[in-house]
């Protein structure tokens, strides 16, 4: 059963319609029982990394879901802000990351940029997987991911780097490391891809 | 490569979707629900729905509709229209809209700006704009389907609402509307000089050529329609349609 | 539980109460077809040579018009295909008629552009007031009688003729066929959809609205007055040349860009869902075994290749629970609701005010003067 949290933040609905039409049992976890049923994580986010990092402290599954994921070794699947929450910190805020990932997320330089807009990064972008991961099987390189997004993660490990991407100079646009999985664009909102990285995720 | 986003953009009145020319004479197009479902299939980019009247009816948004439109997008969703509270926006964003856009609200309050932008982040929050030129041919914002003026150039309108944290902008020709005779890029250039978050053009587009044109000027923008992507021909047939991944590649491929 | 009686010749069988045998097992329609069409159809050079004479007269009669007749186009393959045929091989100037329900599927959006788009023709469409439409579905839901797709129906004819009508045009082709529809579905299954005394007795009894903008026609108006008064006439070209489905639909699919559908009718999510679903599931009504039928008798299928199709569910059984969803969201019912007409007690047309007696006189009368060969039974 996916368990996708919900601690007030992140298209909750968007995952949970996706996974319903491929018809793959998942649940809206609010409380750490919901979580138990858990076999995999999705944890969304949008917003600033702060205020997401209190509401998932206020939503009490915190400590729940840190034991699933580092001691259970249960996959899990953070999205933009969700996938920042997962670092040590962030130049965002002044709160401390999940620390499931090493590494430090830091603002977008739009000085790097050659032309307007500046930030957000908004918009289709394509990705290029760094290593053979399953959860890219079947993705069409060409159409990529929807990003929508100011900040970015930067690995401690290169090993962790699962996906660049560039804008303002490449960065990290997935990350992996044993269970845990993380993007910064918006599989619920990128159209086949999307859906395709959720279903590979679901398959695991 | 970060690639420009075509996006369509429908408008709402009494649960139906209608198309205007400068923002008058609406007329009827269908049913919201399979309109978006077949942009959906269409893969397109982005969608923007706008509800017209809910502003200025001083009506709430129709939640229901929002999310059931919202459930048949697999692209990010954009929803406008009546929004004049942080409760509302947070509301909306919760039935699965990655955007809010504000329009009354952001002139009349503009500190919901920063507000709504603190509760759901600044990439959420959108300010649209509807301009109509002067006799100088200068620009000047209007609120509720253009009949009401707002005091103030524009540009520093734009500014202000950057700076009080909007992703994005959205500029809307009300002379342009309809006409499918081409993008204001006069206006487009304006204010794209003006701000330096993300801005989307809206209004005139009558071909693909319009959008192409004004992605090459600017490399990367929101070029938005509603009149391109609902009607077909001289009689202005209603047939959704939408370019092919194949035109949208061309269309996003700069020559210089 | 009675047995099912299939016809051994086509796949037609006793969910059409009415169905006779004769004495080698052989089921009326095919009887029909081989008795009363089959002599009569001439998709050779007899039948190219009336349809040239057919046409030379609608382009005579349309000179210095914007365009000399209209084609109903759903996206289907037959409307297509018709719309080809028209243009490039009788050389017609038709103006595409499309009748926007609000159930359009993206591939029959799709297609009608690519038709459209190729072949340098104008579109008109005509978007049906979606919650009137809306609210007269839900009372024909509410009625439980089996012909539920009536309101589409009903709006695409009756918008064409008031079109023709008010426009002055002299000719409307569709793309009816004998091709692939030569059996009829029967009126136990699929009611008149014209019968506008059907759908206003269905209306007042379960309509919760004023039908303000839905176009009504009546029978009388579109089979009497229009071609006899007013002198509009409705042709079917496909009738006159020769029609296999599936060479028209890979010739389109090669030159156009044309989309398949699973199934014939599939251009309309909601003719898809009732054919598929609604009428199998609620009436046992199948109506491919119509339309295989059609196909075997007219050479394109054969029977066994039609009882090994219909041994499986015309729906897809993985996605039937979001499908049944997505059609109570649009007509804003919860499921539960849908689901509660799926389980109502089955009507029939008798069961509401008709015109019946008229339809049942009229058919009379043309198969007596040859006008209509076969028809609805």
């Amino acid at each position: 059963m996916i368990a996708i949290i919900d601690y007030g933040l992140g298209n909750i609905s968007a995952f949970a319609n996706i996974y319903k039409r491929l018809n793959v049992p998942f649940i809206i976890a609010r409380t750490p029982d919901d979580l138990r049923q858990a076999s995999k994580i999705i944890l969304p986010g949008v917003g600033a990394f702060d205020y997401a990092m209190q509401r998932l402290d206020d939503s009490g599954m915190r400590s729940s879901l840190d034991e699933l994921v580092l001691e259970c070794k249960i996959p899990v699947l953070g999205v933009c802000v969700g996938m920042q929450m997962m670092a040590t910190s962030s130049d965002e805020g002044v709160k401390l990351g999940l620390n499931w990932i090493k590494g430090v997320v830091k603002k977008i330089d739009a000085t790097k940029l050659a032309h307007k807009p500046t930030t957000p990064h908004m918009g289709w972008n394509q990705v290029s997987p760094k290593k053979d991961a399953d959860i890219f099987a079947g993705i069409d390189d060409e159409q990529g991911f929807y990003f929508l997004h100011s900040y970015y993660f930067t690995c401690a490990n290169d090993d962790d780097i699962l996906a660049v991407s560039e804008y303002a100079g490449h960065f990290s646009c997935a990350v992996h490391r044993d269970n845990i999985y993380g993007f910064q664009f918006h599989p619920e909102k990128s159209l086949l891809n999307g859906v395709c990285l959720l279903k590979n995720f679901a398959n695991l | 490569m970060l690639r420009s986003r075509i996006i369509p953009c429908l408008l709402v009145r009494d649960k139906g979707l209608v198309k205007t020319v400068n923002f008058k004479n609406p007329k009827y197009v269908g049913d919201p629900i399979n309109a978006v479902k077949i942009f959906n299939e269409k893969l397109v980019d982005e969608l923007i729905v706008l509800d017209i009247d809910a502003s200025r009816d001083k009506r709430e948004p129709d939640y229901k509709m929002i999310e059931n439109l919202a459930a048949e997008c697999r692209m990010p969703f954009c929803y406008g229209g009546g929004i004049k509270t942080v409760e509302q926006a947070v509301r909306i964003s919760n039935l699965g809209v990655e955007k809010v856009a504000l329009s009354s609200a952001a002139i009349e309050t503009p500190e919901l700006i920063s507000h709504i932008a603190a509760a759901i982040g600044r990439q959420s929050v959108v300010v649209v704009f509807d301009v109509r030129k002067t006799l100088f041919g200068n620009y000047e914002a209007y609120l509720f389907n253009g009949s009401k003026k707002v005091k103030g150039d524009l540009l520093a309108l734009a500014k202000h609402a950057e700076h009080l944290g909007a992703g994005e902008i959205v500029v809307n020709s009300i002379d342009n509307d309809g006409k499918m005779a081409g993008y204001d890029e006069k206006l487009i250039r304006l204010v794209r000089d003006a701000i330096d978050i993300p801005l989307t053009v809206l209004g005139g587009a009558g071909s693909l050529n319009d959008i192409k044109k004004v992605i090459q000027e600017h490399k990367v923008i929101g070029a938005a329609a509603g009149s391109l992507f609902v009607f077909k021909g001289v009689y202005k047939a209603v047939l959704i349609n939408y370019p092919s991944i194949a035109e949208k590649k061309a269309l996003n491929t700069l020559t210089n | 539980m009675l047995r099912v009686k299939v016809c051994s010749n086509c796949v037609m069988d006793t969910s059409d109460s009415k169905i006779q045998f004769d004495e080698n097992g052989v089921c009326d329609h095919c009887n029909t077809f081989y008795n009363d069409i089959k002599p009569h159809w001439h998709a050779d050079e007899k039948g190219l040579a009336a349809i040239t004479k057919i046409a030379d007269d609608i382009k005579r009669e349309g000179r210095g018009k914007e365009f000399d007749c209209i084609i109903g186009m759903s996206g289907g393959i037959d409307s297509s295909y018709l719309t080809y045929l028209a243009k490039e091989k009788l050389g017609l100037r038709p103006l595409v008629f499309h009748v926007d329900a609000g159930w359009n599927s993206q591939i029959a959006v799709n297609n009608i552009e690519k038709i459209v788009d190729k072949l340098g023709l104008d579109l008109y469409t005509e978007v049906i007031d979606w919650e009137e439409m809306k609210d007269l579905q839900l009372a024909f839901f509410k009625s439980g009688v089996s012909h539920i797709d009536s309101p589409q129906d009903h709006a695409f004819f009756a918008t064409m003729y008031k079109f023709a009508e008010k426009h002055k045009v002299d000719y409307i082709l569709t793309g009816g066929n004998y091709s692939t529809e030569c059996v009829r579905n029967p009126l136990e299954w699929m009611y008149y959809q014209s019968d506008s005394r059907q759908l206003r007795d269905i209306h007042k009894k379960f309509g919760t609205r004023p039908l303000k903008n839905y176009p009504v026609t009546n029978i009388l108006w579109h089979k009497i007055v229009l071609p006899y008064l007013k002198g509009i006439k409705l042709i079917r070209p496909l009738d006159f040349m020769p029609y296999q489905k599936e060479q028209a639909t890979q010739f389109l699919v090669d030159n156009f860009g044309y989309q398949r559908y699973a199934q014939k009718h599939f251009e309309s999510r909601f003719t898809k869902f009732y054919e598929s679903y609604w009428l199998p599931n609620k009436f046992g009504y199948d109506t491919r075994k119509v339309q295989f039928s059609s196909l075997i008798l007219t050479g394109q299928m054969t029977r066994d290749e039609a009882l090994e199709k219909l041994n499986a569910p015309a729906y897809d059984e993985e996605q039937i629970a979001h499908e049944f969803e997505y059609i109570a969201t649009k007509l804003d019912i919860s499921v539960a609701e849908l689901q509660g007409y799926m389980g109502a007690p089955n009507k029939t047309y008798r069961d509401y005010k008709n015109q019946q007696s008229i339809y049942e006189v009229g058919a009379k009368v043309m198969r007596v003067f040859g006008l209509e060969k076969g028809g609805k039974r």
